[in-house]
C-alpha cells in the first residue's frame, strides 16, 4: 500500500516537474499564432532551460549567501508544492500533506526568497519588481483565502483531496457559490502566474517588470531553477483550477482524463486572455482583486441563503 | 506544599536573590545569571502544571488578602515567561554592564519578573491589582534609569497616563466581579444578568486591551517599547502584553458565564483591526524598534482572533472547536514570545554594534555579524509566517479555526432554511476575519522582506556598519537560543498542542484530548477526516531538496560582475530606502491612510532655487482619537484649575464639604 502511494507520488511529482515547462511554452505558441506569426514551438521552454543549464552563473559584486541560496530554496518550495497538490484527487500525503494552506505557505516562502536576494544585490530594478510583486501578493493572498473558503463550504476542510472529491461530479455545481469561486480563482490564476492584465511576462523593459524583476541578476543554472519554478507555478495553478474549480468526473481515470483535456484548454484560454487584455495600471490591480473578493462574498451569502440553481 | 509550588517558590526566591545580588557593583552579571536560574525553575514548574500536575495553592477569592495559587493556565503562562526571559537574561549579562543606570536596571529586571509571576499567580483581586500596578510602573522606572532625554520622559509620561486611563477598566471589571461575588465563580455573573455581564466584559476588554496593545487602545505601545533597554523591550513585548491576555482569558472565558454572541463578534472585530492596522502602520516606520512594537500589536491581534473564534464557537455550542481555537491562541502566545523576544534582542545587538537603528542607515550586517544576523533572519522569517518556522504553525491553526467559523456556520440538514440568520452573520464575520488574517500574513512578508533587506543585506550604508563587529558571547547566546527555539517549535508544535487544547476553560477540552492522533510531528484538526500540517515533513523535505538542488547546481561561477543599472555605475546615493520600497502599498492605501505630501518649490526670477519634499504617514489613531481626547482633557483641566485658588482656607472648606457630603450619602444609602 505504501509503495503504491509512494510510487504514485513520485509519478505525480515527476510528471509535474517534466511537463510544467510545456504550459508557458504552449501559451507562447498560441499567442504567436493569434498574432499571425508561426510562434515558437511549445518545446521552446525546454530548449531555454537546456541552454541556461549549460551557461555559467553570475555573482553580482558584494552579494552574500542569500543571493546564492534563493534559487535553490525557490526550487525546493515549488517541488514541495508539486508534492502537495493532488492530481485526479490522488495523493498519499504522508510527507508534506495535502493541505491548501501549506501550499499557500510554500508559495509565500518562494516569494520571500527572491525578495531577499534582490535586496542582497541592491539592484534598483530588482527591488522595484520585488516591491510591486509583494504589494500585489497582499491582495492575491486575500483573494486566494476567500476562494478557498468558498471551495471549503461543502466539506469544511482545507485538505485538497477532500476539496477535489467535493468538486467532482455534478453535485457542487448546482450552487452558484461554486461558479463565483471559479471566477475568483480565475483572477488568482492570472495574478499568481503573472499574466496580463496583472503583469506582462514577455516584457524586457526593466521598469515594467513585476515578478521578472528579481530574476534580472541571475544567469545560468540559477536562472534555470527560477524559470522552471515560474513554469511549475503555472502548472500548480492550472491543476488547482482543474481539481477544484472546473467540473470533472470523479475516479482516477476520469480525473486524469479531465486533467489531460482541460490543462491544454486552459492554456488556450490564458493565451486568449493575454492577447485580448492590455496590462492594467499597477495601482488598479488590487481593486480588481478586491472585486474578486466581493464576488466571493456574494457567493458566501448565496450559499447561506440556500439558493441553488 | 506540592512539589510544583515548591519549585515555583524556590525559583521566585532565586530571582529575588539575583536581584539583590545585582545591586552590588561586582555582582551584576552573577545577579542576572542567578535570575536566569530562578526563571528556569519557575518555567519547569509551569511546564509540570501544563503536563498535568495538580493545581496548588489558593483558589480565586474576592477577599482583600493577597493569596497565590497555581493552575494549568497559570502554569502555561509561567512556562512561556521562562522561555522568553531566560534567553533575555543571558543576553542582559552581556548587554547591561557598562550602560547608563546598569546598577538600577539589574535589580529592577528581577523586580519586573517577580511582578509578572505575581500577576500570574495572584488569586485575589487585591493581589492581582497590586502586582498589575507594579508590572506597569517598573518598566517605566527602567526606561528612566537608562535614558535621560526629554523625549524619553515625555514618552514614559504618556505610557503611564494611557495605561492607567485604560487600566481603570481592569480595576472596574475586577472590583465589579468581586462585588457580584463572581471572582472565581462562573455561575454568579450569569445570575446577575446581561447588563452586568456586558459592563464587566467591556471594561475588561478596554482595561486588558490597553495593556495588551489591542487597537484602538494601543497607542502607548509604540512609544514605550522602543525606549526601554533591549532585554526589557523583549520582556515587555514578549510577556507583559501576554499577561494582559491572561487576564482577558480569565475574565472573558472563566468568569463571565455564558458567552454572548455580540461579545465574540466584537472580540473578532478588534482582533482583525489590531492585526491589519498593526502591520500596516509597521510598514511605514523608519526605526527598527518602533516597527517591532507595531508588529507586537499585529500579533496580539492574531492571538485575539483565536480567542474571539473560541468565544464564538462556545456561543454556538461547538465546544471542541472552541478548545482548538483556544489552543491556537495559546500557541501563538508562546511563539510570539519567542520570535518577538529574538527580534528585540537582535535589535539590541545591532544597536550595540552600530549605535543606531534607523532602517535606512543600516545594511550589510549579515556578513559583519553572522551569528546575530542569522538569528535575526530566522526571527524575521518566523514572524512573517513562513514555513517551516513556528509562526507558520500557529497561524495555520488560527486560520483553520477562522475558516471553520465561516464554513461551520452552515446549518446542517438536507434542506437549508431560507434565512439562517445566525449562520449567515457568523459566516460573514468569519469571512472578514479570515481575509484579514491572510492579508496580515502577506503584509508581514512584505514588511520583513524590507527589514531583512535593509538591515542585513546589501551594502553597508554607514561607516559604522562597514566596520561593525560581532557582539559579546552572552548576547549571541541569547539570540541563538531563541532562534533554535523558533526552529524546534516550528518542527514539533504537535508536542504541546494537545495539552493546550486541554487548557481550554470550556467543556470540550477534555473530550477532544483523546481524539488527537498524538503525533508530535504534525499539527492536526482532530475532528475532521483530514486537515493536517505535517510540520516535520515539510521541514525535512525543504531542507533535503535544498541540499540536493545545491549539489546538482554545481559550482561553476563566472567572474564577479556589478549589478545591472543599465550599464552605468551603481550609485550609492540612489539606493532603495524603506519609503521607496513601500511606496506601491502606500499609494494603494492612500485614502485609508490619509498620507501627507507637500512639495515646496522655491523660485526666484523664473529659476528654481530649491525643492523641499515632505511626506508622512500620520498615525490616524493619534490624530483622530487621542488628539481630541487629550485636548478635551486639557480644557477640562483648565476649568478645574480655577478650583485651586491657593488659599488654605478654601481647601479646608472643600474638605469639610466633602465630609458632609459623604456623611449625607452614607446616611441615605447605607442606613437601614
Amino acid at each position: 500500500m505504501i509503495w503504491s502511494d509512494a510510487a504514485g507520488d513520485v509519478v505525480r511529482v515527476a510528471a509535474g516537474a517534466i511537463l510544467c515547462p510545456l504550459v508557458p511554452g504552449l501559451v507562447q505558441h498560441i499567442k504567436g499564432r493569434l498574432q499571425g506569426r508561426r510562434g515558437p514551438s511549445p518545446l521552446q521552454a525546454y530548449r531555454e532551460l537546456a541552454r541556461l543549464w549549460s551557461r555559467s552563473m553570475v555573482t553580482p559584486a558584494d552579494t552574500g549567501i542569500l543571493y546564492r541560496l534563493a534559487p535553490t530554496v525557490v526550487g525546493a518550495c515549488l517541488i514541495s508544492a508539486l508534492l502537495v497538490v493532488p492530481i485526479a484527487g490522488q495523493a498519499s500525503g504522508w510527507l508534506v500533506g495535502t493541505d491548501a494552506l501549506v501550499l499557500i505557505g510554500l508559495l509565500a516562502l518562494a516569494r520571500f526568497m527572491p525578495a531577499a536576494a534582490s535586496w542582497d544585490t541592491g539592484s534598483g530594478f530588482a527591488l522595484m519588481g520585488t516591491s510591486r510583486d509583494l504589494t500585489l501578493s497582499v491582495a492575491v493572498e486575500g483573494l486566494f483565502l476567500a476562494v478557498l473558503i468558498l471551495a471549503a463550504l461543502p466539506t469544511g476542510t482545507t485538505d485538497l483531496r477532500a476539496l477535489s472529491d467535493a468538486a467532482a461530479g455534478g453535485a457542487a455545481w448546482t450552487s452558484p457559490a461554486h461558479w463565483l469561486a471559479a471566477l475568483g480563482f480565475a483572477l488568482v490564476l492570472l495574478a499568481e502566474t503573472g499574466r496580463q492584465p496583472v503583469d506582462n511576462p514577455d516584457t524586457h523593459l526593466e521598469l515594467t517588470m513585476i515578478h521578472e524583476g528579481p530574476l534580472l541578476e541571475y544567469a545560468g543554472r540559477d536562472l534555470a531553477y527560477l524559470q522552471w519554478a515560474a513554469a511549475a507555478r503555472h502548472w500548480i495553478m492550472l491543476i488547482l483550477a482543474v481539481e477544484l474549480f472546473l467540473p470533472h468526473p470523479g475516479g482516477l481515470l476520469g480525473g486524469l482524463g479531465a486533467t489531460v483535456v482541460t490543462v491544454p484548454l486552459l492554456c488556450v484560454v490564458l493565451a486568449l486572455v493575454e492577447s485580448w487584455q492590455a496590462k492594467m495600471r499597477l495601482l488598479r490591480v488590487p481593486r480588481l482583486l478586491a472585486t474578486g473578493a466581493g464576488l466571493c462574498l456574494v457567493g458566501l451569502v448565496i450559499w447561506f441563503l440556500g439558493i441553488t440553481s | 506544599m506540592t512539589p510544583v509550588s515548591a519549585i515555583v517558590l524556590a525559583g521566585s526566591a532565586t530571582v529575588a536573590a539575583g536581584g539583590v545580588l545585582a545591586v552590588l557593583r561586582r555582582g551584576l552579571r552573577w545577579g542576572l545569571a542567578l535570575q536566569a536560574v530562578g526563571m528556569i525553575a519557575v518555567g519547569v514548574g509551569g511546564a509540570m502544571l501544563v503536563l498535568g500536575a495538580a493545581s496548588a495553592g489558593a483558589d480565586f477569592t474576592g477577599t482583600a488578602a493577597v493569596t497565590f495559587g497555581l493552575d494549568d493556565l497559570t502554569g502555561f503562562f509561567l512556562a512561556a515567561l521562562a522561555v522568553c526571559s531566560v534567553p533575555a537574561l543571558i543576553f542582559a549579562m552581556g548587554y547591561v554592564p557598562g550602560t547608563r543606570g546598569a546598577q538600577m536596571v539589574g535589580p529592577l529586571t528581577a523586580a519586573f519578573l517577580l511582578s509578572l509571576v505575581g500577576v500570574l499567580t495572584a488569586r485575589s483581586a487585591m493581589g492581582f491589582l497590586v502586582f498589575w500596578e507594579l508590572m506597569t510602573l517598573i518598566p517605566a522606572t527602567m526606561i528612566l534609569a537608562a535614558r535621560r532625554e526629554s523625549i524619553a520622559r515625555k514618552a514614559v509620561f504618556q505610557y503611564l497616563a494611557i495605561t492607567h486611563l485604560g487600566g481603570a477598566g481592569v480595576w472596574i471589571a475586577l472590583l465589579l466581579l468581586v462585588g457580584q461575588g463572581a471572582f472565581g465563580d462562573p455561575a454568579a455573573l450569569q445570575a446577575a444578568g446581561g447588563t452586568m455581564q456586558a459592563i464587566v466584559a467591556l471594561t475588561a476588554l478596554i482595561g486588558f486591551g490597553t495593556k495588551a496593545g489591542i487597537m484602538p487602545f494601543h497607542t502607548w505601545l509604540p512609544r514605550a517599547h522602543p525606549l526601554a533597554p533591549s532585554h526589557v523591550s523583549a520582556l515587555m513585548s514578549g510577556m507583559m502584553i501576554k499577561v494582559a491576555i491572561y487576564g482577558l482569558i480569565r475574565v472573558l472565558f472563566e468568569w463571565l458565564g455564558a458567552t454572548p454572541v455580540w461579545l465574540a463578534v466584537l472580540v473578532l472585530a478588534l482582533g482583525t483591526l489590531s492585526a491589519v492596522g498593526g502591520v500596516v502602520y509597521a510598514l511605514f516606520q523608519h526605526e527598527l524598534k518602533r516597527l517591532l512594537a507595531f508588529h507586537s500589536i499585529e500579533n496580539v491581534g492574531i492571538i485575539v482572533l483565536g480567542l474571539g473564534a473560541s468565544l464564538l464557537f462556545e456561543a454556538r455550542g461547538q465546544a471542541d472547536w472552541a478548545a482548538l481555537a483556544f489552543a491556537a491562541a495559546l500557541l501563538h502566545v508562546l511563539n510570539h514570545a519567542v520570535f518577538k523576544g529574538l527580534l528585540f534582542l537582535g535589535a539590541g545587538s545591532i544597536d550595540r554594534a552600530v549605535h543606531g537603528l534607523d532602517l535606512d542607515r543600516l545594511g550589510g550586517l549579515l556578513r559583519r555579524m553572522p551569528w546575530t544576523g542569522g538569528a535575526f533572519l530566522v526571527g524575521s522569517m518566523a514572524i512573517a509566517g513562513l514555513p517551516p518556522f513556528n509562526g507558520f504553525a500557529s497561524e495555520w491553526l488560527t486560520l483553520q479555526s477562522l475558516i471553520h467559523v465561516t464554513t461551520g456556520a452552515a446549518p446542517t440538514g438536507a434542506s437549508l432554511p431560507p434565512l439562517a440568520a445566525f449562520g449567515l452573520g457568523s459566516a460573514l464575520v468569519g469571512f472578514a476575519a479570515t481575509i484579514g488574517l491572510a492579508v496580515t500574513a502577506a503584509l508581514a512578508v512584505l514588511c520583513f522582506a524590507k527589514v531583512v533587506g535593509l538591515v542585513l543585506l546589501g551594502q553597508p550604508r554607514r561607516q559604522a556598519c562597514a566596520t561593525a563587529n560581532e557582539v559579546p558571547r552572552a548576547m549571541i547566546a541569547g539570540t541563538t537560543i531563541l532562534a533554535a527555539l523558533c526552529v524546534v517549535l516550528g518542527l514539533f508544535p504537535g508536542v504541546i498542542v494537545p495539552r493546550l487544547m486541554l487548557l481550554a476553560p470550556t467543556a470540550g477540552g477534555a473530550s477532544i484530548g483523546g481524539l488527537y492522533d498524538g503525533s508530535a510531528f504534525r499539527l492536526q484538526v482532530p475532528f475532521l477526516a483530514s486537515g493536517s500540517l505535517p510540520t516535520l515533513g515539510v521541514g525535512l523535505v525543504l531542507a533535503s531538496l535544498v541540499l540536493v538542488l545545491t549539489a546538482v547546481r554545481g559550482s561553476r561561477r563566472a567572474a564577479v560582475a556589478p549589478a545591472w543599472a543599465c550599464g552605468q555605475r551603481v550609485e550609492p546615493a540612489l539606493r532603495w530606502t524603506s519609503t521607496g520600497f513601500t511606496k506601491s502599498l502606500r499609494l494603494t492605501l492612500e485614502t485609508a491612510l490619509r498620507t501627507e505630501r507637500a512639495v515646496d518649490i522655491e523660485e526666484k526670477g523664473g529659476v528654481i532655487q530649491a525643492v523641499t519634499y515632505h511626506g508622512a504617514v500620520p498615525h490616524l489613531f493619534d490624530t483622530l482619537l487621542y488628539g481630541p481626547i487629550v485636548r478635551g482633557a486639557l480644557v477640562l483641566a483648565g476649568f478645574a484649575r480655577r478650583l485651586q485658588s491657593g488659599s488654605l482656607r478654601t481647601y479646608v472648606l472643600y474638605l469639610l464639604a466633602l465630609i458632609v457630603l459623604l456623611l449625607v450619602v452614607g446616611r441615605i444609602w447605607v442606613a437601614p
